[in-house]
């Protein structure tokens, strides 16, 4: 049995009645408990999955009608609900949540027949870039295990890339999906603000995030874009995309097209194997009949300011529902003066979420507010006008995913501006609300290098036809795990 | 510069309960100074542009029903309340 195969391999394979589901999904359960000890993708993994694969071989067999997914085994980062599951946030405060409701995404790939194989692993409250911050243990990187996955959707990305799944779902607010995606050598998408809904993906920073897949090929990612795309009366922030096929026409190639190189992304602090991929991966777009030439976006060098200003005060916000008295972990409320009880419940989470909670506290305060919150906000606008002048010439961008190659687990977690700085290159598609796709372009030195491609806001198709172009000039070796 | 008597303002406020504020101090100073690079974006001038949503193109705002008891998933129900400390 094969589960090196991309989603849409699957499909064929169970449709033509060469696997089935039973036996795919037993075997994806055998390769997660021979690796996920080293890895540590998963934070549950799915005991009713082979029941759900017989079900769905059962309806194959009687010619009943079948969802487009066909039992594929997904893993869904764990900050989204599933009915009756666990939902962690990788949190002590939310280690005993179940969920009473599906998240919009995942009734819609109910519906498709897809199978949740577990909930994966990621910085607390997606906090982070790494999952060092997991309250469970960081996850590990299955090319180098002493280095670190990216994240904060690391488990969707190692998952996916150590084949324990086909396909994942994580969420992106700064680069959650793309980071990880290009640490792990998958393909990570964060599509058009609004696209997906975020309704039942639990709130970091409402206004710049989005849920993105991460699978193994572009095609694979267009697939689950046309499932789980669309208008939901339930996320008001949701555009209608009149139901587009993304899968449909990937293979048009890019001749013709006019790539930005944002300079910006492409100078200070960016490790040298990382510019020379980069610059390996526009001369194979110039190859593919696209025309590259260097564009200035200036706001980039504030943009993480901005960016952990405007989420810090968001995040501040948000968590401000963690009281304990609904839902959290058992401590009996007798004794405790109301506020005294919740403050000395908080205490449950983890430091980096602290320390956002007091930086989100701050910078939108009086007397701060003007100084941070403000300005950051200013150069949000600034860097979405700037981005689209940019896209009135080109029709796409390109940068590096991350500026560097992936990092020892501990070597940064002391140094939080260099831990943020990790994220220069992926905020910028979230202030500004474009689609942006990190796709596996090469390893070095053991370790992978993504390449990001970004267009404009509901472009989404011409962004996967061209990270398809871009990824059928590379043949990577396999993970060595 | 933050200082501790800031930091444990604002945790107050943040309702976190914290034994050392000092523990946080040295992080959140760094991460503030960074974000003092705001300060040379040249964007006084700039308008805050925020997204518009017509009031008609939200769902209506009626009653859905839950189609369970959501209540006795609840941490510290007791009949049909969620038990509380005194304020």
């Amino acid at each position: 049995m094969n589960l090196k195969i991309s989603a849409l391999e699957f499909i064929e394979e169970v449709k033509t009645g060469n696997i089935t589901v039973e036996e795919f999904t037993a075997k994806t359960i055998e390769r997660i408990n021979q690796v996920d000890d080293k890895l540590h993708a998963f934070l549950s993994v799915n005991d009713d999955a082979i029941d759900q694969a017989r079900n769905i071989d059962k309806k194959i067999k009687s010619g009943e009608n079948v969802g487009a997914c066909y039992g594929m085994p997904i893993s869904i980062k764990d900050n989204m609900c599933i009915k009756d599951t666990k939902t962690t946030c990788a949190s002590k405060m939310l280690e005993n949540f179940v969920a009473p409701y599906d998240a919009t995404v995942i009734s819609k790939l109910k519906k498709q027949d897809a199978i949740f194989i577990g909930k994966v692993n990621m910085d607390e409250f997606a906090m982070g870039l790494t999952t060092e911050f997991s309250a469970f243990g960081p996850s590990k990187n299955p090319w180098n295990i002493e280095h670190v996955p990216g994240g904060s959707s690391g488990g969707s990305a190692v998952s996916v890339s150590s084949y324990e799944c086909i396909a994942s779902l994580g969420s992106d607010t700064g680069g959650s999906v793309r980071n990880p995606a290009s640490f792990c050598s998958t393909v990570g998408y964060k599509p058009t603000y609004g696209l997906i809904s975020r309704f039942g993906l639990i709130s970091y920073a409402n206004s710049i995030e989005q849920i993105g897949p991460l699978t193994r090929t572009v095609k694979d990612t267009a697939f689950m874009l046309n499932l789980i795309a669309g208008i939901d009366p339930n996320d008001n922030t949701t555009i209608n995309n009149n139901n587009e096929d993304y899968l449909e026409g990937i293979e048009s190639g890019i001749e013709g097209k006019k790539i930005g190189i944002i300079t910006e992304m492409m100078g200070e602090g960016i490790d040298p194997e990382v510019l020379s991929a980069t610059k390996e991966a526009i001369s194979k777009l110039e190859g593919l009949g696209a025309t590259c030439e260097e564009v200035s976006l200036d706001m980039v060098k504030y943009s993480v300011a901005a960016y952990y200003t405007i989420t810090a005060t968001e995040a501040g916000s948000n968590l401000a529902r963690y009281d304990n008295l609904r839902y959290g972990y058992e401590m009996p409320v007798e004794g405790y003066e109301f506020n005294s009880y919740i403050s000395k419940a908080r205490k449950n989470f983890g430091p980096e979420v602290t320390r956002r909670m007091i930086i989100g506290g701050f910078v939108p305060s009086a007397g701060h507010a003007g100084k941070y919150f403000l300005k950051a906000m200013k150069v949000k606008s600034k860097l979405t006008k700037q981005i689209n002048e940019a896209f009135k010439k080109f029709d796409l961008l390109i940068a590096p995913t991350v500026p560097i190659l992936p990092f020892k687990i501990g070597e940064k977690i002391d140094d939080p501006v260099s831990l943020f700085l990790v994220d220069i290159n992926t905020v910028t598609a979230n202030l500004t609300g474009k689609p942006a796709i990190s796709i596996p372009f090469k390893i070095v030195n053991g370790l992978p290098i993504g390449i990001q491609l970004l267009a404009n806001s509901m472009d989404d198709k011409l962004l996967l036809q061209a990270a398809h172009a871009l990824e059928q000039t590379v043949t990577l070796p396999e993970v060595p795990i | 510069m933050v200082t501790v008597e800031e930091i444990e303002h604002v945790s107050k406020l943040m309702k976190i309960d914290v034994d050392d504020h000092s523990e946080y101090l040295e992080k959140v100073q760094t991460i503030i100074s960074y974000f003092d690079i705001l300060d040379s974006a040249g964007v006084e001038s700039e308008e805050i542009s925020m997204p518009e949503i017509p009031i008609e193109q939200l769902r209506n705002d009626e009653y859905i029903p839950f189609d369970e008891k959501l209540i006795e998933k609840m941490n510290h129900y007791k009949g049909t309340y969620v038990r509380a400390p005194k304020m």
